[in-house]
């Protein structure tokens, strides 16, 4: 009697074990599932990202024979230094190259012809002469080998991004035009290089010109603003709350907003810096200082959740310490807790840099959207930011573009994964066992 | 004249009269009066929860530290309230320095432990004064054999016992006149307690010591005296010797025993 109770009590467990272990087994299986597909989405955009934008790190140039045409730069004699770099960067560089060109293609005739033609290279390659010409006055009366930048029509060919099956009528490069690169190409004439320019220089309003060292400048300032503002005010608000404050209503609302603050949208920061910052304190638009601002408010409330958050993980046993040792509040707090929950608190820093490097939505409000050639120098320059000028290419129509948004986009994931790389090094670094 | 006339002469270091304490509601002292006379060891036992601890926070106002927490009545250290304005309580604890139950060393380096308190109380005048206060804090407490050819490693890296004798070594060095001891055993190994008791029984030279423990054998080995507390009343105060031996109330004896607690 024993016996049978004890064996079906014995095989209901079995049963019930085994239930358990295949609801283990489920579980397991639909968190890989998950896993998997957001690694393969992840994948899928990497790769998508990659095949567009790797081809913005490479220009194309064609080599062409220019003629320094003495009757066109015209006499220089008994110019100083000065005088003779103005000279240079008033003449008609536009006519020295077409004119090589034309030497080169000497059956090429008529104006419109002459002009397809010039269309090969950028009009960048005029700033290309004149450098040239400035650094070697004796370069004048000379034909000089150059390696002319190709216009973004050319490079877009070149790569394989226009194809030459379609209408002529359809595509950006004509016929002629065509036949004109086959002969370069069969002379060995088209090279393809890296494009050292995206790195440095600004933007411009032709693809083969543009570079983002404009943006990227415009972030670093931003964002140095940023730093600047929200890290000291966001670590003393933590700590205040949390060591210092009474606790009442008042810092549970307090604590409850800041909450709530860190899931308001951006652009409702925006929308706060346009109205403060721009209108009330008349501050300059479009720049690196009202960005960081901005954005400084944005990130407060990342900085201060996690910094009370790291202070909150310091061991009371050490400040008992302190404190029994006869240390004051504020110096248990910057002599023990603070060095403590650091590694906690950089954590949270970066990962709200990271967030505020990589917002557009409360640039926009402030006017930091506009198109600006000029690497900003100061936080009052007009600037513009990284993910600003992603969603400004990515806005061009020209086809050149395409793959200077994936590159720039390239570059920003870059950036970001070196700062969340950033913040994992810190933590293990500095991170403290008690 | 024997022993405990002439201990009954001394002025007593701390006297502690008609001290209540509240968390919030809950009454947790009522009434405590106690004496403790200097250059001795004395015991606080008593079952969990009877307000040991929260008397001996109260002779350095650690208690101050928790907001819900209240206190009436008058506790004097050397004559002084130390509950009134007057008193610094920066240099309350200075002279009343504190162990806790867990060994809680700085994250810092073994000399940065025990300069700590020297330094923010400004005792050593260069660099060299800081040497020395550390050598014969570290020296007294029994620890210097053991850690003199690594003061720059971190104090968290030593054992258990080792660490609890850090933090006396951190506390002694700012030359307290009373040291609390809040269960600096209960976490210990028996080796490394009896190290501790060894220490604890030399530093009764130069200290006033008031150590709360769960170990009877402690209370009895250790202290001159002993206060039972129970339910936030002291019930029986007196020579230790005397409250093991011979109590006069019915539940020390049976607390002592071990019937209960």
């Amino acid at each position: 009697m024993t016996d049978l109770k004890q064996n079906t009590a014995s095989l209901k467990s079995q049963a019930r074990l085994k239930k358990r272990y295949r609801k283990e087994r489920l579980f397991k299986a639909i968190g890989l599932s998950g896993l998997l597909s957001g690694l393969l989405a992840l994948t899928i955009m990497m790769i998508s990202i990659l095949s567009t934008g790797l081809s913005g790190f490479s220009e194309t140039r064609i080599k062409f024979d220019i003629y320094m045409d003495p009757e066109i730069i015209g006499s220089t004699d008994g110019y100083d230094e000065t005088e003779y770099r103005d000279h240079i960067a008033q003449i008609n560089h536009s006519t020295l190259i077409r004119n090589s060109l034309k030497i080169k293609f000497s059956d090429v005739k008529g104006r419109r012809d002459v002009f397809n033609l010039q269309k090969l290279v950028s009009s960048g390659s005029r700033e290309e002469v004149r450098r040239l010409l400035i650094e070697d006055k004796n370069l004048i009366g000379k034909t000089i080998a150059m390696d002319l930048l190709a216009s973004s029509n050319v490079d877009m060919y070149v790569k394989g991004q226009i194809s030459r099956d379609v209408n002529q009528s359809e595509r950006k490069i004509s016929d002629r035009q065509l036949a004109w690169l086959d002969i370069l190409e069969s002379e060995g004439r088209i090279l393809k290089g890296f494009n050292w320019k995206f790195f440095s220089t600004g933007d411009s309003r032709e693809p083969e010109l543009a570079g983002i060292l404009g943006a990227a400048m415009g972030s670093f300032l931003t964002l140095l603003v940023t730093l600047l503002i929200a890290f000291p005010i966001g670590v003393a608000s933590a700590l205040y709350l949390e060591e210092f404050a009474p606790h009442n209503k008042w810092t549970d609302l307090i604590e409850i907003n800041i909450n709530n603050l860190a899931a308001v949208p951006s652009i409702i920061f925006g929308l706060l810096g346009l109205a403060i910052f721009l209108n009330v304190f008349n501050m300059p638009r479009s720049a690196p200082l009202v960005g960081g601002l901005t954005l400084a408010l944005m990130t407060l409330p990342t900085i201060i959740i996690s910094s009370r958050a790291a202070i909150r993980a310091v061991p009371p046993s050490i400040r008992d310490a302190a404190i029994g040792m006869g240390a004051s509040n504020l110096q248990a707090q910057f002599h023990h807790v603070l060095p403590l929950s650091m590694p906690g608190i950089m954590t949270g820093t970066i990962i709200g840099m990271a967030q505020a490097l990589g917002e557009t939505a409360p640039l926009l409000m402030i006017g930091m959207v506009a198109f600006i050639v000029d690497v900003p120098q100061g936080v009052l320059d007009a600037a513009t930011a990284l993910p600003v000028q992603i969603f400004l290419w990515a806005d061009s129509p020209e086809r050149g573009f395409m793959e200077k948004t994936s590159a720039a986009i390239i570059v920003l994931l870059v950036f970001l994964i070196m700062m969340n790389g950033l913040a994992i090094w810190v933590r293990h670094k500095f991170e403290k066992r008690w | 004249m024997d022993k405990t006339t002439v201990q009954e002469l001394i002025q007593p270091t701390i006297k502690a009269r008609n001290v209540d304490v509240y968390y919030g509601e809950t009454h947790a002292l009522m009434g405590i009066d106690l004496d403790i006379a200097p250059k001795t060891v004395t015991a606080l036992i008593g079952p969990s929860g009877c307000g040991k601890s929260t008397f001996l926070r109260c002779i350095n106002r650690m208690n101050d530290t928790i907001p819900s927490c209240r206190m009436t009545g008058k506790i004097t250290l050397d004559g002084e309230d130390i509950y009134s304005k007057n008193i610094d309580v920066v240099q309350l604890r200075a002279k009343v320095g504190m162990v806790f139950q867990k060994a809680n060393p700085f994250p810092k380096s073994i000399y940065d432990n025990v300069a700590y308190g020297p330094r923010i109380h400004g005792l050593a005048a260069d660099d060299k004064d800081l040497d020395e206060i550390v050598f014969s804090s570290l020296q007294r407490s029994g620890l210097w054999n053991e850690v003199k050819d690594r003061l720059d490693k971190s104090g968290t890296a030593l054992s258990g016992g080792q660490q609890q004798r850090l933090c006396i070594a951190r506390t002694i060095a700012v030359n307290p006149e009373v040291i609390l001891m809040d269960e600096p055993c209960s976490a210990l190994d028996p080796i490394a307690t009896a190290i501790i008791e060894e220490l604890i029984a030399d530093l009764k030279e130069r200290f006033t010591i008031v150590i709360v423990t769960h170990s009877m054998q402690q209370a009895a080995r250790l202290s001159q005296k002993t206060a039972f507390f129970h339910l936030g009343k002291i019930l029986e105060f007196g020579d230790t010797s005397e409250i093991f031996t011979n109590p006069r109330v019915e539940k020390t004896k049976d607390y002592i025993t071990g019937r209960y607690g």
